[in-house]
């Protein structure tokens, strides 16, 4: 399943904001009207980069879909990042 | 005990096969060998079954990989030391050595002389994600400690889960 959701949030020692919930299936929207364009795209680096273009798309893919359940934390210098894709 | 194992001993018990042959069969059979129920496999490293001893999952089972990064202050040489927890799924690795199989066979030597000149002697076109496969089921729980000028030391852990 393609990620449909990343949480992000940043804490500061003096600044802290509020864990945002970032819908990422909204981007579907621009990626489907864009989708001719983008193909294109693939086939062109495909061409000039001699690898077949339908194989690049099913790499991309998978990594795309295996995104889901990838968590970041890290703290350093009192600020604690946390990105999670869901 | 699971059943192959038990089919082995029986043979052995009614004298159709001698000692030497089921130890072959039982060291045989041993690695692919399916769990009763109750039972599991040990880990990689681990006795498996041997016993009849219950112990953790397999590494097939896991599902991600975590990176552990602990520096103190003196280390890292920000106030309050640094910690990295990072956890990736295993499938986004898998797919990732796949994009191996797309860089161009042209540029496979270029990228061995580079990694072999900053000190990774690898060869890109022979990275497999059966590779991987064999590194997730050898990796128990690796703890790897970088030291520092004073002694002090960062601790990377990295492990599957």
């Amino acid at each position: 399943m393609t990620p449909n959701l990343a949480v992000l949030e940043i804490r500061a020692p003096h600044w802290h904001m509020p864990r945002l919930w970032l819908p990422l299936f909204l981007l579907w929207i621009p990626v489907i009207l864009l989708s001719p364009l983008i193909l294109l795209v693939f086939v062109g680096a495909g061409i000039a980069f001699r690898t077949n273009p339908w194989r690049a798309i099913a790499v991309f893919w998978q990594m795309l879909c295996t995104l889901p359940g990838t968590d970041v934390r890290v703290t350093a210098d009192g600020t604690h990042v946390f990105v999670k894709i869901l | 005990m699971n059943e192959n194992r038990r089919q082995i001993l029986e043979m052995l018990a009614a004298g159709k096969i001698t000692a030497d042959e089921a130890e072959r069969l039982l060291t045989a059979i041993e690695p692919g060998s399916a769990p009763a129920q109750g039972e599991s496999i040990g880990r990689a490293g681990s006795s498996s079954g041997a016993s009849g001893e219950t112990v953790g999952p397999p590494k097939s089972r896991s599902k991600y990989l975590r990176v552990l990064v602990q520096a103190d202050e003196s280390m890292s040489g920000i106030k309050g030391g640094t910690t990295v927890n990072v956890r990736v799924p295993l499938q986004f690795l898998r797919a990732g050595v796949r994009l191996a199989s797309l860089i161009p066979a042209q540029a496979h030597g270029q990228l061995d002389e580079a990694f072999t000149k900053h000190g990774v002697p690898i060869t890109l076109s022979q990275i497999k994600p059966e590779n991987l496969e064999e590194l997730i089921d050898h990796l128990d729980d690796l703890t790897v400690d970088v030291d520092g000028n004073d002694g002090k030391t960062v601790k990377v852990k990295v492990f599957c889960e």
